[in-house]
């Protein structure tokens, strides 16, 4: 079993993605042995309105819902995120949420954020904060997104004992509370291993030892990124066989209650 | 199989207390991905670098030549601020110490006449340089000098006969801006190295500038090289072209030192 924790559907504003629909994303995890995916709307980043995502999604994903697991985007900056929200749980069956603090100009820390996650988390569901969309040094002209900082994920993690997140697209954890042994951070986070070195630095080694192998789950980040480099760190890496399934699967499986 | 080359790594400077550790890492995550070779330079901790400062490196690369014998090949690195000095690093590194190619930073751009003697010099001794690049939608305030693959486009027109590799596709800011902007100019290869590992970043510069001219390299981002070479929808023949067939017929030119 194969579960990635981090992939979309839909279009991305600023560059054409490939195997964007259900029919060939499921065809690109066939060819990699994923069995499952944790997937959101790559147009709701940009969309002003996210629900339009959201709806896009989960038309996208009917039929399919055995391996694509539907996320919603909601923006608590935007009018109406508590119906958007209930409607996602409620009639779409969302089991958690993606929330793109920077790119829809809002605070983790804003009480708005805070109220979202509180009921989502009351709803059973679990919330994945993308560190960063794309690489910063090809961002268009028009923008200028920046990373979420891990410490404002760290002061939310620790403000949300009850929350479980999913922390995609991130890279540097082992100089932050998040990844260090003793933190005192509650252990309610999940890394994600995309954008993790396995070799040389090898922060996916470190992380296992500051903050276990239960804590690390397995993603690719397709169709935004190719799902190889992920592919083969689940290889090179130097960990025994139970800590790689627990990476491959069943820590996700755990988290998403499967 | 044919061999795997790198065509962009890097050794480390000797200030740095690990340095002997971190080169046998490289040496280490090679041999776990496949890895047969590794085309290394050492870059000096400041920039720009003196004269002693780049002699020093490349001393450095040389040893390392014979400490893993047949996995290194050696850049000399040089900054054509010191023309003469650099003249005289080139030829020793290139016709003494059997070194394979010349590696440009940033101190100029690639396209300013300082830089004119060294391509001649290249040229002439039938290697090619790896030129550092990006081209990110933004100026780069600690590299006012930084060289895009337009600039290295203007310089391979200038000298025809001339190989120059443009560093890191996958690291160098708006990858499908590279790609274009290389499309006419047959002298120039594309290092595919970088941590970015977007879908379809192989597909189109194969599509654009033919695979013949694509050269699989990972700039330390190990499993991210391998990974999005592997993903890519190409057959198997193209892939051993870009993973090292290209390199090699490179290397050739000065009489196959594999």
């Amino acid at each position: 079993m194969l579960i990635d924790v981090n992939a979309y559907l839909g279009h991305f504003a600023f560059r054409r993605l490939r195997y964007n629909t259900a029919e060939e994303l499921l065809k690109l995890m066939d060819e990699r042995g994923i069995d499952k995916a944790i997937v959101s709307s790559a147009s709701a980043i940009t969309y002003r309105n996210a629900q339009s995502g959201n709806e896009e999604l989960f038309e996208e994903v009917k039929g399919h819902e055995d391996r694509l697991i539907p996320f919603a985007v909601i923006n608590p900056a935007y009018a109406g995120w508590e119906d958007d929200l209930r409607i996602c749980r409620e009639e779409f069956g969302v089991k958690g949420l993606r929330l793109y603090p920077k790119w829809h100009n809002y605070e983790l820390s804003d009480p708005r954020c805070v109220e979202l996650i509180n009921r989502a988390t009351e709803m059973g569901m679990v919330i994945s904060i993308p560190i960063r969309v794309e690489d910063y040094r090809q961002r268009s002209w028009l923008v200028d997104v920046p990373d979420v900082p891990l410490d404002e994920i760290a002061e939310l993690v620790r403000r949300c004992p009850e929350a479980k997140f999913v922390l995609v697209n991130g890279i540097g954890f082992v100089n932050s509370p998040l990844g260090q042994k003793g933190s005192e951070l509650p252990p309610n986070y999940f890394i994600e291993i995309s954008r993790l070195s396995a070799l040389l630095r090898n922060e996916i080694g470190q992380l296992i030892e500051n903050i276990g192998a239960e804590r690390i789950v397995f993603g690719t980040g397709i169709p935004f990124k190719y799902p190889d480099p992920s592919l083969v760190k689940l290889e090179v890496l130097e960990i025994s066989e139970d800590e790689k399934e627990m990476i491959r699967w069943r820590n996700a499986a755990s988290v998403l209650a499967l | 199989m044919e061999m795997v080359i790198d065509c962009h790594a890097h050794l480390h400077h000797h200030s740095s207390r690990t340095w002997q550790e971190d080169d046998r890492k490289l040496i280490e995550a090679a041999d776990k991905l496949g890895i047969d070779k590794l085309c290394c330079s050492i870059l000096p901790p400041r920039f720009p670098s003196t004269p002693e400062g780049f002699q020093e490196c490349n001393r450095w690369v040389a040893e390392a030549m014979e400490r893993f014998p047949g996995r290194v090949l050696g850049y000399c690195y040089v900054n054509p601020g010191y023309i003469r000095e650099a003249l005289d690093e080139i030829r020793r590194c290139v016709e003494e110490w059997g070194f394979v190619g010349i590696k440009l930073y940033n101190e100029y751009r690639c396209d300013e006449p300082v830089v004119f003697p060294i391509v001649e010099l290249a040229t002439e001794l039938k290697v090619p340089i790896l030129q550092h690049a990006g081209h990110p939608h933004y100026f780069v305030e600690d590299q006012p000098r930084l060289s895009d693959a337009g600039h290295i486009a203007q310089l391979a027109r200038r000298y025809p006969e001339a190989i120059l590799i443009c560093a890191h596709v996958c690291g160098g800011g708006d990858w499908e801006w590279t790609i274009k902007a290389l499309r006419n100019v047959p002298n120039v290869y594309l290092d595919t190295s970088g941590s970015v590992t977007d879908e379809g970043v192989i597909e189109m510069a194969a599509r654009m500038l033919g695979v013949e001219r694509l050269l699989f390299g990972c700039d330390m981002s190990m499993t991210a090289g391998i990974g999005k070479v592997r993903s890519a929808r190409l057959s198997e023949d193209e892939k051993r072209k870009i993973l090292g067939g290209n390199m090699l017929q490179i290397l050739e030119r000065r009489g196959g030192r594999c």
